[in-house]
């Protein structure tokens, strides 16, 4: 049983918590004693944040090297006018401690590379994806295989989004290869598009509450997680659509030659990639 | 053969295999079946059995999912 040290204010913060038999007061320190790295102030982590942050997920780092712009507004909705031209990890922050004192957050103004990655995702217990790019996916998705940490997926584009979640329990899948093993995020798509070949929101356009549903979810993967309830999404990804307003999940494998995840793999450290168009393995 | 190609968000395809043309080579890769449904393996990942195949590689299942990869999320999240 963990230490319970919650003080009457939490009790009465966090009471709606409290009171599920699935959470309780156990369940709500292991909130506060877990940390979470949410990678993008955006349009998804803007949502994942304040989820996060009113459960009271105790330490929360926020990377992101980029400034609100006021084309942001429409959806990265922990920042607000007054904020156009403010670092976003300055805005996020100042969002979460005003919502909730009993957060840690840690805003890091940068870009997640290859030569920072363990500096910032090993101090976690969980990363939240919520970039937009495909050389920050591949990275993160490599050094969370290499070192077991869990991290939980994101993607939208226009009225479509996509959530997993990726335990990277190696020895689980290890045991039992052959059988129904959880695929990382190179199983299902192996390598990066070139530049250029798959729109972006900016060029496509989004719609604005797209990413508080697939952010909200997110969070709420990252929450099972820490809290080891319900079932997360390992080896299946769910698909949203908006527009229809539908939901279906399609169930994905590990891929036995996969580069990183398999039991032969041939990335054995981040520095063995070049993150950057295809995200393949380096020829030197 | 009859092949069910189920683009997950989109329209499902029946597609008969013999009709699909190839590259030069003999039998008709997924690459093919995606060229003829009009997608870029850039775009997709084709699985089967959950499992994602190589695309340069002839098909050998009436049942194929395809994935399509997005990447939208927060601008200059890093990386």
């Amino acid at each position: 049983m963990s230490d319970l040290r919650l003080d009457a204010t939490q009790l009465d913060r966090y009471s709606r918590h409290v009171i599920m038999d699935e959470i309780g007061p156990e369940g709500q320190q292991r909130l506060l004693d877990a940390s979470v790295l949410v990678v993008g102030a955006g349009g998804l982590g803007s949502p994942a944040i304040q989820y996060l942050a009113a459960a009271g997920v105790g330490r929360l780092g926020i990377v992101d090297d980029d400034v609100v712009e006021r084309s942001n507004l429409q959806r990265q909705i922990v920042h607000g006018d007054d904020d156009v031209g403010r670092p976003k990890v300055e805005s996020a922050a100042d969002y979460v401690t005003a919502l909730n004192p009993d957060i840690d957050v840690e805003p890091h103004e940068t870009r997640i590379t290859a030569a920072n990655v363990a500096d910032l995702v090993d101090e976690y217990d969980v990363v939240l994806d919520a970039s937009d790019n495909f050389a920050t996916r591949y990275l993160l998705n490599d050094h969370c295989v290499l070192t077991g940490t869990a991290l939980s997926h994101g993607a939208i584009y226009r009225f479509e989004g996509q959530v997993t979640f990726f335990t990277n329990e190696r020895s689980s899948k290890a045991a039992d290869e052959d059988a129904d093993a959880p695929p990382c995020y190179r199983c299902i798509f192996p390598e990066a598009p070139e530049p250029g070949t798959v729109p972006d929101c900016a060029t496509t356009g989004v719609l604005g509450v797209l990413p508080g549903t697939v952010g909200c979810i997110q969070a709420t993967e990252v929450v099972k997680y820490i809290l080891g309830k319900g079932e997360v999404l390992e080896g299946r990804l769910l698909m949203y659509d908006a527009m229809d307003m539908t939901f279906e999940t399609v169930d994905v494998l590990a891929n036995p030659s996969c580069p990183v995840c398999s039991d032969d793999p041939e990335i054995e450290s981040v520095e063995d990639v070049a993150y950057e168009g295809s995200c393949q393995i380096s020829a030197d | 053969m009859r092949v069910t190609v189920d683009v997950k968000g989109e329209d499902t395809h029946e597609i008969d295999l013999e009709s699909v043309p190839t590259d030069g080579d003999a039998e008709p890769t997924y690459q093919d079946l995606l060229c003829e449904i009009e997608l870029s393996p850039h775009e997709v990942s084709v699985l089967v059995d959950g499992r994602p195949v190589p695309e340069d590689q002839p098909v050998d299942s009436a049942e194929l999912t395809v994935l399509r990869l997005i990447k939208g999320g927060s601008p200059s999240a890093g990386g």
